[in-house]
């Protein structure tokens, strides 16, 4: 039951996107039949039918006979479903979200459509990161439609009860995890909280990789076919040792997962909270008082940040590839369409224009309280944000990594658990290669 | 003569049943076969055959092996306790008493509660700060870590189970008793301490086939179990509630290894089969 | 007074083995009469935990701008569906596995067996495939189809129906029943309790249906229940007030056809006399 995010940011040429109608004659060899020029494209995606309203009204009003009809479909079982009915050549799928540490598996698989007469354009308006993430094996398969980043959430009247100075937004003066260690003992003691620190999906590669990266522990994949386990470095030992002497001495709960991390901080449970864009908004209608600041980092190490969300692909299957296509250029490639999916859900959308308009407003999600939250966002998708590793093995590697956190978490020891991990990934990676 | 009549005759009241079962069930089973027999690789591209080998790459695999060894302890553990609770429950609530069927009915309602739902209610009850442990530290007692330790995710889990459960397998034996005949179930309740002991003892050789029923139909949802494992454990903690099921439907779904989930699957049918086997078995001796 | 005294000495016990099973739901249900952002918030065991003074009704008018209605409708359809057309099929084929004696039954008995054996969310894949090369996706057809052939309720009928006496089937022929008429008019009403637990079974495969409706690829026209209500959480949020109201329309029609059909539980024998 959770959320991947990855990551885009760049400069931009607006314009156009719609219009060309991406009947390509440059890259794309066999495209020779592009379908109907009106009718009915189907966009499937994980999210509540409203997020894309925007998105589709603004595309429908600019495209005249043609339609978008948008399939919801549960996240938990949403790679799963897609999986089959793409590989069943289903041509009810002309459009959908691909989450894009999933791009290289989709696309080796031949889920996807080669988009690579679009490289230019991508290259331009988007984030290196996110123009990285999209590619595989030279290729491009995909674009990038939102971004994330994740944010240290404090509770000010607890922190004012333990008399902590609170971390402030300015990202040059970033907190180390050491600081909030202390901070949130300190809130426990006297702040009235219960526990001191915790994160929005403690079990997830995701929330857990910046840890080790910061101790410049490295992705945890590599060698030329990014199928080599490396989850044993000292970085990785390192974080991972500190992460479960958290949970071990109370500083962070055992137990809690799902959707239940949030409420905790909003409850007023917890002195510190990282989250995600999405909170934001979502904490505005709890009653404590809280504040932003940047993700924090290990003393000694270096500020890394998560990055990356969804981006959406073209089923290689569809009879409507040209309609398809202008969809998904509408959606991504022009700041207009792009802004627009992003207006009814507190995401950041990966168009570098469509970016720089949004990230000021969120300043003002939840009043006062998200002050500096923009500052953040730009400063960090800039400077420290670095994305999932691209392999095709990526989703075996989820799989384990997140079963290792959570061994992790509930007291196992770190070290030998991340040995059994390397077994279990060179176990898993053998059937691939 | 008469016997080959009567096999007719029965064929065509079987018939309609059996093309279901053999299109929707028998033929894909057979075709999930058949895949377990490939592999697909994504670096060399396609489907290849690949004979045993997903077997063999299964059976050399340690979490594998811890895998049916809790799903063996888990339907040893489970399922006596399911039958039995169930029965007891049928037998009290098939007396005559005040309010018997409303409270029979809260009994079977969980059931039909949808799955997400019922799994944040448990997690909920779970929680190191949740319900469960509320009522312990009323009581005086220690809190526990209930779905964090390796010790307890199990027994958890059956607590959870049974709650769902129980009361849906009540029915069938409901079902039952309700055919042994009033005068039977009253005399046996009379009077005096053993009441409850007569009670059972009278009743049981009478619901023995809907019992056979319930254990076996319970036994076989148990080896499938894989709903809440998903939501709440992710087979953890060290893989001490990794279900056979569980396993197959991360390898299907999550990781999408169609191949090898199958071959998993054969497996667990298989070990399914023993299980209902031995039971059936064992009923027949009881005869 | 004895007897009396026993009696509500059970109607007790039962009572408190009821509400026991029924606070985990009572939970749920308090929770959906209030604002998502409280559900955790009253974890710490009170009677607040389980009631709530000021109930609002603001998640169930929000659940009618989601699909959660037609969602229930077509899944009431989807399963009545299932347990008339189910009924039937299961009950004639364990009529044919329980009244005769010929060579083969017990082979039939086990495929019977061995089609439950079988997980279906591991058959679902190939099985949707063919369902594609049958143009059955996004039909109601497709989605009541894998409900009908239930081996499971099969086998439980045919427990009940062996049990029913071969001097009542004897009696029946020599008043000149056909072999329908004694399954019609001597085994169905026999084994009323049994098919209403085999009715249920086979409605809750329906009711509970997840994973199939996806997999063939169902528009929001035929979208069943447990996907709407997994369709309101979303990917970094869930607002359980909304969820928890959604699980409670889709408890209480269960809870309806349950309690609805208690009575019949102790009117057949009654009206059996049988043994």
């Amino acid at each position: 039951m959770k959320r991947l995010l990855p990551a885009a940011v760049v400069a931009v040429a607006a314009l156009v996107a719609g219009c060309d109608g991406g009947s390509s004659d440059s890259g794309a060899p066999a495209a020779t039949d592009n379908g109907p020029q009106t009718g009915t494209v189907t966009f499937t995606g994980t999210d509540n039918a409203e997020t894309y309203q925007p998105v589709i009204k603004a595309f429908e009003a600019e495209n005249p006979g043609i339609k978008v009809a948008y399939t919801q479909i549960p996240f938990d079982q949403f790679n799963a479903t897609m999986q089959q009915r793409l590989s069943a050549k289903d041509s009810g799928i002309d459009v959908y979200t691909v989450d894009e540490p999933r791009v290289s598996q989709l696309a080796a698989k031949g889920f996807l459509t080669d988009l690579s007469d679009l490289d230019d354009q991508v290259k331009t308006k988007f984030s290196v990161a996110a123009y990285k993430t999209n590619h595989f094996r030279d290729k491009l398969w995909s674009l990038p439609m939102w971004n994330s980043t994740q944010f240290l959430f404090y509770n000010k009247t607890a922190l004012a009860k333990a008399k902590v100075t609170p971390p402030t937004a300015d990202p040059q003066q970033r907190w180390t995890w050491e600081q909030v260690e202390t901070a949130g003992r300190k809130a426990m003691q006297s702040g009235g909280t219960k526990y001191g620190l915790f994160m929005e999906q403690p079990e997830a590669y995701y929330q857990l990789q910046p840890l080790a990266e910061s101790l410049g522990g490295g992705s945890g994949i590599e060698g030329d076919d990014a199928l080599t386990p490396a989850v044993e470095t000292d970085g990785w030992k390192k974080a991972m040792q500190w992460y479960g002497a958290t949970f071990a001495s109370g500083l962070s709960p055992r137990g809690i997962g799902g959707f239940q991390t949030g409420p905790v901080f909003a409850n007023g449970q917890v002195a510190f909270f990282v989250g995600g864009p999405w909170d934001l908004k979502i904490f505005g209608s709890s009653k404590i008082d809280w504040g932003v600041a940047p993700l924090p980092y290990f003393e000694g190490g270096k500020p890394v940040t998560p990055t990356g969300s969804w981006s959406l692909g073209i089923n290689p299957a569809s009879k409507q590839q040209g309609m398809a296509r202008r969809f998904l250029e509408f959606a991504t490639l022009d700041p207009t369409g792009n802004l627009a999916t992003s207006s009814t859900t507190t995401i950041i959308p990966a168009n570098l224009e469509a970016q720089k308009q949004y990230t000021p407003k969120m300043d003002a999600f939840s009043g006062a309280k998200t002050a500096g939250a923009a500052a953040i966002t730009a400063y960090e998708s800039e400077h420290t944000a670095v994305s999932r590793p691209v392999s095709v093995g990526y989703i075996q590697f989820e799989e384990v990594m997140g079963k290792a956190f959570a061994d992790i978490r509930n007291g196992t020891n770190p070290d030998t658990r991340l040995q059994e991990a390397t077994r279990q990934l060179t176990d898993a990676w053998r059937s691939i290669k | 003569m008469r016997k080959r009549g009567q096999g007719l005759i029965a064929l065509a009241f079987l018939a309609p049943a059996l093309l279901c079962l053999a299109v929707l069930r028998i033929v894909p089973a057979i075709s999930a076969v058949v895949e377990s027999f490939y592999a697909e690789s994504l670096l060399r591209g396609g489907r290849v055959f690949a004979g045993l080998g997903n077997y063999t790459d299964l059976v050399s695999n340690k979490d594998f092996r811890q895998a049916v060894g809790v799903t063996l302890l888990f339907t040893v553990l489970v399922n006596p306790i399911q039958v039995v609770v169930s029965f007891l429950l049928a037998v009290l609530f098939t007396q005559r008493a005040m309010g018997s069927k409303l409270w029979r009915t809260l009994v079977i309602l969980p059931i039909a509660t949808p799955p997400a739902v019922s799994a944040v209610i448990w997690s909920v009850i779970y929680r190191p700060d949740g319900l469960a442990n509320g009522v312990l530290e009323r009581l005086g007692l220690p809190v526990q870590p209930f779905l964090t330790s390796s010790g307890q995710v199990l027994p958890s889990l059956i607590v959870l189970l049974s709650w769902i459960g129980v009361g849906y397998w009540m029915l069938f034996l409901i079902a039952g008793i309700q055919e042994v005949p009033v005068e039977v179930r009253e005399a046996a309740l009379l009077d005096g301490a053993s009441a409850w002991r007569r009670m059972v003892s009278v009743i049981l050789p009478l619901v023995r086939r809907p019992l056979a029923f319930v254990l076996v139909a319970d036994t076989v949802s148990n080896l499938l179990v894989f709903a809440p494992v998903q939501i709440l454990t992710k087979g953890g903690p060290n893989g001490n509630s990794n279900l056979l099921m569980y396993d197959v439907y991360t390898r299907a779904y999550a990781i999408g290894d169609i191949h090898v989930a199958q071959a998993e699957v054969v497996i667990l049918v298989a070990l399914t089969l023993a299980i209902v086997a031995g039971q059936f078995r064992l009923l027949r001796g009881d005869q | 007074m004895k007897p009396r005294l026993q009696s509500l000495s059970l109607s007790v016990l039962g009572g408190v083995v009821g509400i026991l099973f029924f606070l985990p739901l009572l939970w749920v249900l308090t929770n959906s009469l209030r604002p998502g952002s409280e559900t955790f918030a009253h974890l710490t065991l009170s009677w607040r935990t389980f009631f709530e003074l000021k109930p609002t009704l603001h998640n169930y008018s929000a659940l009618l701008s989601s699909d959660v209605g037609r969602a229930t409708l077509n899944s009431i359809l989807v399963s009545a569906a299932t347990v008339v057309i189910g009924l039937a099929v299961c009950a004639s084929a364990a009529f044919g596995l329980a009244a005769f004696e010929y060579r083969g039954r017990g082979l039939v008995f086990g495929i019977v067996v061995l089609s439950f054996l079988v997980p279906f969310d591991a058959i679902a894949i190939p099985l949707s495939t063919m369902f594609r090369d049958w143009q059955l996706t996004n039909t109601f057809t497709g989605l009541v189809l894998p409900g009908i052939g239930n081996g499971m309720a099969i086998f439980l009928l045919r427990q009940f129906f062996l049990g029913i006496p071969a001097e009542l089937v004897e009696a029946g022929r020599l008043d000149g029943l056909g072999w329908f008429g004694v399954f019609r008019w001597i085994y169905l009403p026999l084994s009323r309790p049994a098919l209403i637990g085999a009715g249920l079974m086979l409605f809750l495969f329906q009711w509970q249906s997840y994973v199939w409706p996806l997999l063939i690829g169902t528009d929001a026209k035929h979208i069943l229940g447990p996907v709407a209500l997994s369709n309101l959480q979303g990917q970094n949020f869930a607002d359980y007030g909304l969820v928890f109201a959604g699980a409670v329309v889709l408890t209480v029609i269960p809870l309806m056809v349950i309690a609805g059909f208690q009575r019949y539980f102790v009117q057949s024998v009654a009206s059996s006399g049988l043994k």
